[in-house]
């Protein structure tokens, strides 16, 4: 049963598509906004509904190592238990594989993917948050199925993030659900600079056989996933991409 | 997280065209439009389920049509008598559906030949009126109940099987075609759920195959009602940028 003090933690609350999130979700639950950046995250609680309920957690996810003490230690200052966990931070650099640092990858792969895994793992301690969390939606990407020139790390890390998901839902079942939401392209902050080429911007909007995406597409498939309407799916990755995948011809 | 859940699936104003309406997947699906202010045309080729049926739905008004799907020549007809009764269509859902267990070895043609006239013909001789202006104003949304077994393999369902993963390809390019007319394609896809179907099933298996086959599923089998809202939320607004996809809803089964 759900209770006073259950929360849904979403990262990368700061900006793009964590931010929709937190305004959506705001109004059905109590938030635990994470990200990086301590005032961006406080501009987004002030767009939620009634945002004293929301509280914010400042943490870079690529120190993945001190994930599990500081969550483990938040939940226990501000006596509140984590139900629902939304994973929509990431890294996107677009750069030729010749540019890629493995400092670089190992960011990414940090941001993406181990974070995940680490939030995860705490969640599930007993010690840490008494068994309640129910369900865990990962953002991941039409990227995870299908190459892109200079998308080599964040395709890779996607993919992980997806192949986590699925060990995830098996191990954890039946007492949390985990699935992967795949969004194609959409307007937010993280893709802003491709849109900025004409070129690109006409190319994909040619690609895409619905239009590009907005936010609040793949925020309904979210909170789908999350609702106990989706109780009987684990293990899926949902594809939210307004039928680019499936255009051969693009 | 609390209590409080906003239904964000509404389908009001709405007219859905649903087969399989009698029983188990189309028959929840059926109950769950209707619900959320759909109005529902159910098909199916058995009457007294149906006339049972829609006596108990809320909203409305409904109708229903009495139709063997295995008549695919038929099908354009059907669409067309049911829009010139009850109006325009928003989308439909194809849950009507047949199954033969038997070993490839044995199946005879005309087995499988009425296995993918039910499940595979008769889903694109439905779906292909949606282009058509006389049956869809514009704007809609498409949806095949298809099977994990369309991905898996099951030993001695390979009729079901082919009809099933011809649903998947069938999906995906009617879903470019149907694009610019802004209706979408989309397959689900369950594991196993509890419908006279899977009862079918079981009567054919001891205690310890059942239990063997509900643990493929991390969450145990599903109900007719898990498909239900798959579907509803393909449908409503929420699905508004989904097409040419298949959400696989079964309990974690093709995870492992």
């Amino acid at each position: 049963m759900p209770q006073d003090n259950d929360c849904l933690l979403v990262t990368g609350a700061s900006s793009g598509l964590g931010r929709e999130m937190a305004r959506r979700f705001s109004a059905s639950h109590r938030l635990i906004l994470g990200g990086r950046d301590e005032e961006r995250l406080r501009r987004t609680r002030a767009d939620c509904h009634l945002p004293d309920q929301h509280r914010v957690w400042r943490h870079d996810l690529t120190d993945v190592e001190g994930i599990a003490d500081q969550l483990a230690d938040f939940l226990a200052v501000h006596d509140v238990r984590v139900s629902g966990l939304v994973h929509s931070a990431a890294q996107l650099n677009v750069l030729p594989l010749r540019s890629l640092a493995p400092s670089m990858v190992l960011d990414t792969f940090r941001a993406n993917v181990l974070s995940a895994m680490e939030l995860v793992r705490t969640l599930t301690k007993k010690r840490v948050n008494q068994q309640r969390l129910r369900s865990v939606v990962f953002v991941s990407s039409i990227a995870s199925q299908f190459g892109a020139k200079g998308f080599s790390a964040y395709s890779a890390s996607k993919g992980a993030l997806d192949a986590l998901m699925k060990s995830l839902a098996v191990e954890l079942a039946p007492g949390v659900r985990v699935n992967s939401v795949l969004p194609g392209a959409l307007r937010t902050a993280m893709t802003a600079s491709m849109f900025d080429d004409p070129q690109v911007a006409d190319r994909l909007a040619a690609d895409y056989p619905l239009g590009i995406g907005a936010p609040a597409d793949i925020v309904d498939a979210v909170e789908f996933l999350l609702s106990e309407k989706a109780r009987w799916i684990t293990g899926q990755q949902l594809v939210v991409d307004g039928g680019r995948t499936t255009n051969i011809t693009a | 997280m609390t209590t409080h859940e906003p239904n964000l699936l509404n389908l009001a104003g709405s007219h859905y065209l649903i087969t399989g309406a009698g029983s188990g997947i189309g028959r929840a699906t059926a109950a769950l439009f209707a619900s959320l202010g759909a109005r529902v045309t159910l098909v199916d080729c058995d009457e007294a389920p149906l006339a049972e049926l829609i006596d108990n739905l809320p909203n409305g008004p409904h109708a229903r049509r009495v139709y063997d799907l295995a008549d695919v020549e038929g099908i354009d007809d059907l669409v067309r008598d049911i829009v010139s009764a009850n109006g325009r269509l928003h989308g439909m859902v194809h849950a009507a559906g047949t199954q033969v267990v038997m070993p490839a070895r044995d199946i005879k043609p005309e087995m499988w030949r009425r296995i993918l006239a039910v499940n595979t013909e008769a889903a694109l001789a439905l779906a292909r009126n949606m282009a058509r202006k006389r049956v869809c104003q514009g704007g809609g949304s498409v949806v095949f109940i298809s099977s994990v077994m369309a991905m898996a393999g099951s030993a001695g369902s390979v009729a079901y099987s082919m009809s099933k993963a011809a649903l998947h390809g069938m999906a995906r390019s009617l879903a470019l075609e149907l694009a610019p007319l802004s209706v979408r394609v989309n397959c689900i896809a369950p594991g196993f759920v509890r419908t006279p179907m899977l009862e079918r099933l079981e009567r054919t298996w001891d205690a310890s195959q059942r239990d063997a086959v509900e643990a493929l599923h991390p969450l145990g089998f599903g109900e007719a009602q898990d498909i239900a809202h798959a579907a509803a939320f393909l449908a409503a607004a929420t699905g508004r940028w989904i097409t040419g996809t298949v959400l696989v809803v079964d309990g974690g089964y093709l995870a492992k």
